[in-house]
């Protein structure tokens, strides 16, 4: 090593500091303290101590953890695929479309959701799901008079509404994503299918997904993520309840570090969905593995 | 495109239900900001009796003009804490993309996985202990305890986006501006910055939208007297003089007051906030 490398990586560190300085000090010294945090008991004034794994053991024997965990569980297994599924329709339908100009305002329409901050969409949410909101309103006009309830305060619809929340669940930058993909679909691909005379439907089988592969796993892992830490819904509208119906864990972690003042216990729920969302993440990296990736990790 | 094929009977059939679906699935996401903005013009008993009518309350805007009233000190304290988050998060990061897209130093792979390894830690892990963190550093109620935190959360993906379109820069620019002995800093001043306005402009667009929306944070680390706009709308109260079966125009009013920056933001640029929200992704 020379002394010239040095000085050139002297100057290049300069870029760097003030990036390294405020990560480290905003990002990697509290993950750190969450981790440590985790295996102590904390009230967040007074010094935390260590007490092992006593709080995970605690953890198995919750009962509201647990249902958080099934809560999560059934959030994910209904809202990701419909989230994904109603943001790739769009995509597709769009990209189907013959007039680019069309193409253009269809976006701009499907883009301005996300005008709405996610507090508010929530809030207003919030408020169709009410007794006699516009959900049950629409539902008396249906004829369906008989289900009409307060969503959100009966238990047994409670995590139901939750999940509904936000229909028809285009996700907008989903929705750019999928898109942009597709418009790098090579021509002449569309054009070798067009002329084997492939169906409209085996079109998007074979030949549109399979190209939008790289684009779905990146929103795969982003909605694993996204909605592990999916806080403000219950937060706002719901705190656990009705009967304990809409605890998600993190939920359940927030309530359990700023009402109860039990910051280890609260750390240790962060470390087990970190823990399971970081599997899930890389099982579906995994699972999803492309050829392109192959190649890559070779070059 | 060939024109030839695709006038056919069939394909004209198609092409209606594809625009069909489309204005069914897209009037039905813009809904919800229809009836909030249509339902803060009229009043509790209106709302009760017709949702779905278009019978305003008198007198006109009322409820806009007192949610306003209320939200009106909040706006500027947001938009300087947005734009001191901003302008470090572009700053620091342009500058450290610079540095990983054409310069070469010891350690570089090391502190590139350091940075990116940040997209996997998500933020309910460090949600306690910055909170803590903050609280011991005096900084509770001050707007820094929001603006440090943003800064340094909103780089790992900024460098990343920034990275990859200073690589898109020909080379020959800098070549030129070595000729000239021209420094680091200066070719990223003089090239890189000019040439990445767009790029800029979506990162900017996306941390906004990011921050003004923001509740848990700031309602922890901020004194609820002076709240940002966020907050204000999570924990509205409003003032007692208004009666409770006008609460929800009330609020729907405020909460109408509180998208339209967005809306004005997403007109501006929506060039930019296109482009920008896909660029990164298609990269990655």
């Amino acid at each position: 090593m020379n002394r010239r490398y040095l000085s050139r990586s002297l100057k290049a560190w300069a870029f760097l500091v003030p990036t390294l300085v405020s990560i480290g000090i905003f990002c990697y010294w509290p993950a750190a303290r969450a981790l440590e945090g985790a295996f102590t008991t904390w009230d967040g004034v007074s010094a935390p101590t260590f007490v092992g794994l006593k709080n995970f053991d605690q953890l198995l024997h919750d009962t509201i953890f647990r249902g958080a965990f099934a809560h999560l569980f059934w959030w994910s297994i209904i809202g990701i695929p419909t989230g994904i599924g109603a943001s790739l329709l769009v995509a597709l339908l769009i990209y189907r479309l013959r007039s680019t100009r069309a193409q253009y305002w269809f976006r701009v329409a499907f883009t301005l959701t996300l005008c709405l901050p996610g507090l508010v969409g929530i809030l207003t949410w919030g408020v169709f799901l009410e007794s006699g909101g516009v959900i049950d309103s629409i539902l008396g006009d249906l004829g369906l008079k008989g289900l009409e309830t307060a969503w959100l305060a009966d238990p047994h619809t409670a995590m139901g509404a939750l999940i509904f929340m936000g229909f028809p669940w285009v996700g907008a930058f989903y929705m750019l994503v999928f898109y942009a993909g597709l418009q790098a679909i090579p021509l002449d691909t569309l054009d070798a299918a067009a002329v084997d005379g492939a169906s409209s439907l085996r079109r998007v089988w074979h030949v549109e997904l399979p190209l939008v592969k790289g684009q779905f796993k990146v929103i795969l892992v982003l909605s694993i993520i996204g909605i592990t830490q999916n806080l403000l819904p219950p937060l706002l509208l719901t705190q656990g309840g009705p009967e304990n119906a809409t605890w998600t864990p993190v939920l359940y972690m927030y309530e359990n570090a700023f009402e109860y003042a039990q910051m280890g216990y609260a750390l240790a729920i962060a470390f087990v969905l970190f823990l399971v969302s970081l599997v899930l993440a890389v099982a579906a990296l995994r699972f999803l593995r492309t050829d392109k990736d192959t190649r890559k990790t070779v070059a | 495109m060939t024109a030839i094929a695709r006038s056919s009977r069939g394909h004209r059939v198609k092409g209606i239900s594809h625009y069909a679906a489309l204005i069914f699935i897209g009037v039905l996401a813009l809904f919800p900001m229809y009836f909030m903005a249509v339902s803060g013009l009229r009043n509790g008993i209106q709302l009760q009796t017709h949702p779905f009518s278009l019978s305003f309350a008198k007198p006109f805007g009322t409820f806009y003009s007192q949610a306003w009233s209320y939200l009106e000190g909040d706006f500027l304290r947001t938009g300087l804490i947005i734009a001191s988050s901003v302008a470090g998060i572009l700053i620091f990061g342009m500058s450290s993309a610079y540095a990983f897209a054409r310069m070469e130093f010891l350690a570089k792979g090391f502190l590139f996985y350091a940075i990116f390894g940040l997209l996997l830690i998500p933020s309910f892990l460090t949600l306690i202990p910055l909170f803590i963190e903050v609280k011991d550093m005096n900084l509770l109620g001050n707007p820094l305890s929001l603006i440090l935190p943003y800064i340094a959360g909103g780089q790992a993906f900024a460098i990343f986006v920034f990275r990859s379109s200073i690589r898109d820069i020909p080379e020959e620019l800098f070549e030129a501006a070595r000729v000239d002995g021209a420094s680091h800093l200066r070719m990223l001043l003089r090239i890189v910055a000019p040439l990445s306005r767009p790029i800029m402009i979506a990162v900017a667009l996306l941390n906004i939208s990011a921050f003004w929306g923001d509740y848990v944070f700031p309602a922890l680390v901020l004194n609820p007297i002076s709240p940002t706009i966020a907050m204000a709308i999570g924990n509205f109260t409003p003032p007692p003089s208004v009666p409770t079966t006008n609460l929800v125009n009330l609020e729907f009013a405020a909460y109408t007051i509180v998208s339209i920056p967005m809306i004005i933001l997403f007109v501006i640029f929506l060039r930019y906030f296109i482009s920008g929200m896909a660029s990164g992704a298609v990269k990655m």
